[in-house]
C-alpha cells in the first residue's frame, strides 16, 4: 500500500484566518479578493483587500484569452502590488475563483501567491472584520513580465488531446452528471453554450469540491493524497492536465495537486469543455 | 393604469422604449442610466442590502405564493403576489442566502418598479431594460439569474391571469 504525505508539500502556501487577521496592516503582503458574484466585493470584504475581477481584469475583452502582459503589469501596479508583494487571494466558494486568479497571476510569473485557507466564507463564517471602504494604494511600477508561461501551467485542446491519446492523467473536476454526459452546464447555472456532453475520453471523474471540508478549507494532506493518487492515477513525476468548463474550477485542483500535494507538471486546460464540446470532431466519451 | 405599460416592439428606441415601461420602472431606468460605472455599481449594492425589505410583511394575503429551489438559481426564491380589487398587482421576494448580489438588486428593482402594474402589464414587459440597469461591464453568462428574477414575477402573472380566464369561463 502506498505511503502519503502526512503535511502539504507546500504549506506555506495557505494562511489560516487568525493569522490573516493579525497582518491586515503588512506592507510585503496585499490582499486580493475575486469572486464569481460579480458584486460581492462591494458589498462588503476584508480590510485593505483589491478586487481582482475574473473577467475584466485577467481576460482579453475581445479573444478567448487571458490578458497582455503589459495589462497584467498594469493591472498589478495600479493595485501597489510589486514582484515582491505575496498576494493573498481569497474569495467565495470555497476559494474557486481566488484559485483561479492566483493560477493567472502565476501564469505571468508572479511567484509569491498564497491561498487564504477557508476562503470568504469561513472569514464570514467567524464573524472577522468585513468593510466597504475601498483601499487606495500607492501606485507601483510593476516590470511588465517577459513572456506568459503557458507552456508550464497551461494546456491548449491539442495538448489535453495528446494527454488523452497518450493515456496518462487528465481530471475532469466537473460535476459527475456534466461528466457523464447527462447535462451540459452546471447544477444551478445556466447554460455556457456548449453542444455536446460527456467527458475527454480517458479523463478520470473527480469533483473539484472533493479537495475542500465543509467549512470551505482544504482537506488534509493525506486524504488528498488518497483522492488524486490513489482514485485518479496522479504520479508526481507524470505529467496531469486538469480541466472543468472554462478553468476556474479546475484552476482549484491545480492548486491542491501543485502547492498542497507538491506536483510540478500540472497544467490547466481552460479551454475546457466550453472548447472541447464544441469542437468539431473532438472525440467524446460519455457514462461513467 | 402607468403611462408606459402599453406595448411596443423589442427594438424600440431609448425613447420609445420609455413609453413602454411602467413610470416607476422607468425612474429607475433613468437612474442607473445616469450614473458613472462607479456610483452604478454602488446604487445596485444599495438594492440589494434592501432586498430584505421586500419580503413579505406581517398580515399580508397574497393571492398566489411560488416559492422553489430552480436548477438556474443558487438557492431558493419566492414570489408573492397580490392583485388588489383595482387589479393591480403587488410582489413580494423572498431570497435564499445564496442568491447572488446582482439578482437581489433587481428583485429589489423589480419589487418596487412593477409595483402597481398590472399582472397583463407585468407579463406583456420586454426585459430589455435589464442590461440598462445592470450595465455591459457586469452582464456576463454567469450573472443570467438577473433575467430568472423577471421570469419568475412573470410566470407566477400569468398562472394569475389564467386562473382568471378560467374562472370566467366556468
Amino acid at each position: 500500500m502506498a505511503t502519503h504525505p502526512t503535511q502539504y508539500a507546500n504549506p506555506e502556501a495557505l494562511v489560516e484566518t487568525d493569522w490573516l487577521e493579525k497582518h491586515l496592516k503588512d506592507d510585503a503582503m496585499r490582499i486580493v479578493e475575486s469572486n464569481e458574484d460579480v458584486l460581492l466585493y462591494d458589498t462588503g470584504h476584508i480590510p485593505g483587500a483589491v478586487h481582482v475581477d475574473w473577467r475584466a481584469d485577467l481576460q482579453d475583452p475581445v479573444i478567448r484569452d487571458y490578458i497582455s502582459p503589459e495589462k497584467f503589469a498594469e493591472l498589478c501596479s495600479r493595485n501597489g502590488i510589486t514582484p515582491d508583494t505575496t498576494c493573498i487571494f481569497y474569495g467565495d466558494k470555497a476559494n474557486w475563483w481566488a484559485c483561479y486568479a492566483l493560477w493567472a497571476f502565476r501564469l505571468f510569473g508572479h511567484e509569491k501567491v498564497k491561498i487564504l485557507n477557508g476562503g470568504r466564507d469561513k472569514w464570514k463564517a467567524e464573524q472577522r472584520p468585513m468593510t466597504r471602504e475601498v483601499p487606495k494604494y500607492p501606485q507601483t511600477n510593476y516590470p511588465v513580465p517577459k513572456k506568459r508561461f503557458d507552456k508550464e501551467i497551461r494546456a491548449f485542446f491539442d495538448e489535453a488531446l495528446a494527454q488523452s491519446k497518450s493515456g496518462k492523467p487528465l481530471i475532469d473536476v466537473r460535476s459527475p452528471g456534466e461528466y457523464k454526459g447527462e447535462i451540459t452546464h452546471m447544477p444551478e447555472y445556466p447554460q455556457e453554450g456548449v453542444l455536446r456532453g460527456g467527458h475527454v475520453p480517458g479523463a478520470k471523474s473527480m469533483p473539484w469540491k472533493t479537495a475542500t471540508k465543509d467549512d470551505a478549507t482544504f482537506k488534509p494532506a493525506e486524504e488528498l493524497a488518497k483522492i488524486y493518487f490513489d482514485q485518479c492515477g496522479v504520479k508526481p513525476d507524470t505529467d496531469t492536465v486538469v480541466y472543468c468548463r472554462i478553468g476556474e474550477r479546475s484552476s482549484h485542483t491545480w492548486f491542491v495537486l501543485t502547492y498542497l500535494l507538491g506536483l510540478d507538471k500540472v497544467r490547466n486546460y481552460d479551454g475546457s469543455w466550453t472548447e472541447w464540446g464544441n469542437k468539431v470532431g473532438a472525440p467524446i466519451e460519455k457514462g461513467a | 393604469m402607468s403611462k408606459g405599460c402599453g406595448k411596443l416592439d423589442e427594438a424600440g428606441t431609448a425613447e420609445i422604449a420609455d413609453e413602454r415601461y411602467p413610470t416607476k420602472l422607468n425612474k429607475i431606468i433613468n437612474l442607473f442610466e445616469s450614473l458613472p460605472e462607479d456610483e452604478r455599481r454602488e446604487t445596485l449594492v444599495s438594492y440589494a442590502d434592501n432586498a430584505k425589505k421586500q419580503e413579505p410583511r406581517e398580515g399580508e394575503n397574497f393571492d398566489l405564493v411560488d416559492v422553489r429551489k430552480d436548477e438556474e438559481c443558487m438557492d431558493t426564491v419566492g414570489v408573492y403576489l397580490h392583485v388588489d380589487e383595482n387589479g393591480k398587482a403587488h410582489i413580494r421576494m423572498t431570497l435564499g442566502p445564496e442568491v447572488q448580489t446582482l439578482t437581489r438588486a433587481m428583485a429589489s428593482v423589480l419589487c418596487k418598479g412593477l409595483e402597481g402594474c398590472t399582472p397583463q402589464e407585468i407579463l406583456d414587459l420586454p426585459s430589455n431594460f435589464v442590461t440598462r440597469i445592470v450595465g455591459a461591464e457586469l452582464i456576463r453568462i454567469r450573472s443570467q439569474t438577473i433575467y430568472y428574477v423577471l421570469t419568475r414575477i412573470k410566470g407566477i402573472c400569468k398562472v394569475y391571469l389564467d386562473r382568471q380566464r378560467m374562472a370566467a369561463v366556468a
